[in-house]
């Protein structure tokens, strides 16, 4: 049934705010409400919807959270402190490369989300590990930054500009070395389990959490490097 | 609610759920490439742009936003499939819920501090004034 | 071995925190051994430790938020009675000690006593409410709970090990940063926060979800209660405003322990982003804790005037109005920072505007009443006594808003009395009016109306009597967190609020004898209908206690108070609704996940405010450890048989056939 399904009875209700008086006469489960969805009139959502449109809403918490560094790098990023700036330490080759392992790393985990929509195991392992193979790629190529960027002296406890930029990409980061954590249970509980209906939810959720990765990378790499650069 | 069985209700999907519209293996994979094709073309224009003569020098940073603007949008539709059907309205919804929470955040923490910077002696200054 | 702690973080020369501590950690122990030695300890680790049931979790909220609000009022006691006691005079708190206090007093307040109170209620309610039979992630509400209580306990554990934070309660820097902190007082704050702060925000997104996606049948938006409706307002602006606080806290960490300069004196840093930032969680923490509060007024009001609520509609908008406008206003905290006339007019004006969307709440409740045959039961008593001074406090939040008043009267006692003014009002007669309201739902039985009124009365004179002496004060020029005084034009109002404190003390003893008589008298104030208040609600409509799954079937929502519709046609037809064919019920399984976690995480905590690497490189190790035996648990899932839930359902049946043999012939219920 669609939203524009029109054999519901719009007359009495023409909103369907439920206030019309005729749904007590309408009968049957929630007076005919089942009609109107995606808010769950016809009652409580299927498993998969619930968890990940609450595992959406995590996500939009954590993008807030990246906001707030943002932010701090927003306000912080001219406190150089007679230390060293954008220009002078950003490597664009290097964050070109990275860019390029995480956006690839979305692409193939993409691709194993539709081997796992027609449940094929080996197709989904294999889009998984090259998932994580990218994006250990992208992370070791990061470390490689912030080691040489602490080897030169320009280390977070600088400026308050690289405690800003040490932090904001080095929460993303994090988030990526969480994810790699996850990424490895979840080939494992694929390979144990199977593709059972959790275990099908729990990949939904990571493909939606490798992907916001990628979407918040893409804010990181145009803010705090190519702006930062021209600065 | 078990794990044995999971209906699909109609009408109502989570977010970054393929099967919305029943796509076949083929269809799922081309969305896959045209959504990696725009977004490396888009990166690729990013990286470009920061060294081109092509744009009025100020006007750069201004291009590098819309271009990040353009593939987050791109990410959204081509990976995380959020549409504008129905069906999706609660997760649109809510993801621009939280864009506005970001754009609050981060435009009013810059335009405060902006103030601040403004009005007040540098910091540097007042502590050397201290000393 | 172990990092920065030795015997020397015990303060074996400071007499008070040491006695208070010492008997703190002696009744623990006592109850403890009590529990072990009366054989209750499998009892509660079944049915509470690992419950994920969300009314166990919503009750144990409650029981911590209420505990931890005792605490809280001890540390109000300690300054009034140092400030009664300081003037030309040390007092009897030395200062180091006395900041500890007012910092400990305000984070418990906020964090550990209203802000479990609130979720505790939401968590009993609105499933209740929204006629369903958990919330969405139930062993993540479990997680929730565990990991509030982890922070609950690691600033408790700050009374006798180490100190305090003695920065205020929202550790501004650069005084919280390590050169002028250099203690672990400031480290008890960051952990205690950041872990308790990913508690509050899995519970909002927890609920989020819940509202959103998991209502009975044929209950549209606008047939939710409007406690449902400020529960969601409520967990929005959790979700939207605990990031910032946990990414604030997390850079002031940095700054700590990595030497970070994000707000540090030297090297570019800008202490005004950190007060920026928290603020920016500060606000709609503000209306976190007070929106779900006006949903309970809403409710109790309604039952106990006998009227639907009037104008439902504009109480939806208003709400949601707030909610939206509440995450615009946060800059008026710091307008005294120095920003220019445009950002503090902007500031000053959307935080007038805000009281708009609280006006129109009054008058709605105001109109409730009228004309309504209104009983004057305990929380109905809570309700009218909020109504009353919420609107002065919020009078006085009007007058702080105008930013050239602002400046007089920052910092002041003045604002110190608004807040007190608000909140008390606000959100701690709203938790007396929820507690005492949904108590005959949770446990079968109500409170003594006696010594309920008894503490009601008491409390709005006591708070009468501390509050508007402060508000002169304030006036006078007194500031906030004194230590102590010489100004001879303050005293008599320091020694007016000190005379309140213990009004404010009788009022507690009043609640406290009200718990014990009431569980003493439980017999005879017992209610087996399931309906004490004649109420109008769903929550109303299944036994109390409610059964694990709350209701036999999914109530078929028809309208906006589907219960009384219910219970109308009921008294009509003098018959139930014909028996439903019962169906075994799936239920999510307990699980000790949230308790193994807090239990990591406390541990952690701890060792990180104390420096002990390794002990840090074990709980993390140990937390994905728990990660992933949770994510191979098999059963998640049993199943109560249909004969169990019929068996339940008909008892439930029987007692509201007799309540409606008591009232077949009176027009009115009693």
């Amino acid at each position: 049934m669609s939203a524009t399904d029109t054999s519901f009875p719009r007359a009495a209700d023409p909103y369907r705010v439920g206030h019309g008086r005729d749904w007590l006469s309408a009968g049957g489960r929630g007076g005919g409400y089942v009609h109107a969805t995606g808010h769950g009139e016809g009652g409580p959502a299927s498993r998969r919807v619930i968890v990940g449109y609450g595992f959406w809403i995590f996500l939009l918490s954590d993008i807030v959270m990246f906001s707030a560094f943002f932010a701090a790098h927003a306000v912080l990023q001219t406190a150089t402190a007679g230390g060293p700036s954008g220009r002078e330490l950003f490597n664009l080759e290097s964050i070109a490369l990275q860019t390029g392992c995480l956006l690839a790393s979305s692409f193939t985990c993409g691709l194993s989300a539709v081997a796992t929509e027609v449940r094929n195991q080996l197709w989904t392992q294999i889009g998984l590990l090259v998932t994580g193979l990218l994006g250990l790629a992208f992370l070791t190529l990061e470390a490689r930054d912030f080691a040489g960027m602490i080897m030169q002296g320009a280390g977070p406890d600088r400026s308050a500009f690289l405690s800003s930029l040490f932090a904001v990409v080095g929460l993303h980061g994090l988030h990526v070395s969480a994810g790699l954590l996850w990424l490895g249970t979840m080939m494992a509980q694929v390979f144990v389990k199977g593709f059972r209906p959790d275990i099908m939810r729990r990949l939904v959720c990571f493909n939606l959490f490798w992907h916001a990765l990628d979407i918040i990378w893409v804010a990181l790499f145009t803010i705090v490097y190519l702006i930062g650069l021209g600065r | 609610m078990s794990h044995d069985t999971d209906t699909r209700g109609p009408g109502d999907v989570g977010p970054g759920f393929m099967d919305a519209t029943g796509v076949t293996v083929g269809e799922g994979i081309a969305r896959y490439v045209i959504g990696f094709v725009l977004a490396s073309a888009l990166t690729a224009a990013s990286f470009y742009v920061l060294d081109t003569s092509l744009i009025w020098g100020p006007g750069i940073p201004v291009a590098l936003v819309v271009l990040a603007v353009a593939q987050i949008g791109v990410h959204l539709v081509f990976f995380l499939h959020i549409t504008t059907a129905p069906d999706n309205t609660n997760n649109v919804l809510a993801l621009a819920f939280g864009v506005l929470i970001v754009a609050l955040v981060i435009g009013g923490s810059l335009w405060i501090m902006d103030h601040l910077n403004e009005r007040m002696m540098p910091m540097q200054e007042i502590m050397q004034m201290h000393r | 071995m172990f990092g920065k702690l030795t015997w020397d973080a015990i303060p074996w020369d400071q007499p008070i925190p040491l006695v208070a501590g010492s008997v703190v950690v002696l009744i623990v122990l006592a109850i403890l051994a009590w529990v072990v030695l009366k054989g209750y300890l499998p009892y509660l680790w079944r049915e509470w430790i690992t419950s994920v049931d969300h009314k166990r979790i919503g009750v144990m909220y409650t029981l911590l938020g209420v505990l931890m609000l005792l605490r809280g009022f001890i540390d109000a006691i300690m300054m009034r009675s140092q400030q009664a006691l300081a003037f030309h005079a040390a007092g009897y708190l030395p200062p180091e000690h006395y900041n500890q206090i007012f910092s400990a007093h305000g984070t418990i307040m906020i964090f550990f006593a209203a802000m479990p109170i609130m979720i505790g209620l939401m968590n009993f309610a609105v499933p209740l409410q929204l006629g369903v039979r958990d919330v969405a992630f139930p062993t993540l509400n479990s997680t929730s709970f565990w990991l509030t209580a982890t922070g609950a306990l690691l600033v408790n554990i700050s009374l006798v090990v180490g100190e305090f934070a003695r920065t205020g309660w929202l550790v501004y820097p650069p005084l919280s940063e390590l050169p002028y902190s250099p203690g672990v007082g400031v480290d008890y704050y960051l952990w205690a926060l950041l872990i308790s702060g990913v508690g509050t925000l899995m519970t909002g997104i927890n609920f989020v979800t819940t509202i959103l996606k998991i209502r009975a049948p044929g209950m549209s938006y606008l047939r939710m209660t409007i406690f449902c409706w400020t529960a969601l307002a409520s967990n929005l602006l959790i979700v939207a405003a605990f990031p910032v606080l946990t990414a604030t806290l997390g850079m002031l960490a940095l700054d700590r322990y990595l030497g970070f300069h994000f707000f540090s004196n030297d090297a570019g840093g800008n202490m005004m982003m950190f007060i920026n930032l928290i603020w920016t969680w500060g606000h709609p923490e503000v209306y976190i804790l007070v929106l779900p509060a006006f949903g309970i007024f809403s409710e109790v009001i309604s039952t106990f005037s006998g009227k639907p609520l009037f104008n439902y509609r504009s109480m939806v908008a208003a709400t949601m109005f707030i909610c939206l406008v509440s995450y615009l206003v946060w800059m008026h905290h710091f307008f005294t920072m120095g920003a220019g006339a445009d950002v503090n007019a902007f500031f000053g004006i959307t935080t007038s505007i805000i009281a708009v969307g609280t006006g129109v709440k009054i008058y709605n409740w105001l109109f409730t009443m009228y004309g309504g045959r209104i009983r004057f039961t305990t929380p109905m008593l809570w309700s009218m006594g909020f109504l009353v001074t919420f609107t002065i406090g919020g009078m006085t939040g009007v007058l702080l808003a105008v930013p050239p008043a602002d400046f007089v009267l920052h910092n002041s006692l003045f604002l110190v009395a608004h807040f007190h003014n608000v909140i008390i009002a606000g959100v701690v007669f709203g938790a007396f009016a929820g507690i005492t309201y949904w108590f005959p739902k949770a446990f079968g039985f109500r409170l003594d109306e006696g010594w309920g009124k008894a503490a009601f009365w008491l409390s709005l004179l006591g708070f009468y009597v501390v509050f508007m002496p402060l508000y002169v004060a304030g006036l006078l020029g007194m500031t906030r967190r004194l230590q102590h005084y010489d100004v001879a034009e303050w005293r008599p109002w320091v020694l007016a609020a000190g005379v309140g404190i213990i009004i404010m003390i009788c009022a507690l003893a009043c609640q406290v004898t009200q718990f014990v008589v009431s569980i003493r008298r439980r017999d005879e104030l017992r209610d087996d209908t399931g309906d004490p208040w004649h109420g109008r609600s769903l929550e109303w409509a299944t036994a109390s206690p409610p059964p694990p799954f709350n209701f036999a079937v999914l109530p078929d929502v028809r309208g906006e108070e589907p219960y009384w519709e219910i219970k109308q046609r009921a008294m009509e037809t003098q018959q139930l609704s014909p028996e439903p064919q019962y169906q075994p019920i799936e239920m999510p399984r307990n699980s000790p996940t949230g308790f193994i976690t807090a239990f990591f995480c406390t541990m952690t905590g701890f060792a990180l405010i104390w420096h002990i690497w390794w002990m840090v490189g074990l709980g993390l190790v140990a937390a994905y450890g728990v990660f992933v035996w949770f994510a191979w648990r098999e059963v998640v899932e049993y199943v109560i048989p249909a004969e169990e839930v019929a068996r339940l359902d008909r008892a439930r049946r029987q007692a509201r056939e007799r309540w409606l043999a008591q009232h077949a012939r009176a027009s009115e219920p009693a």
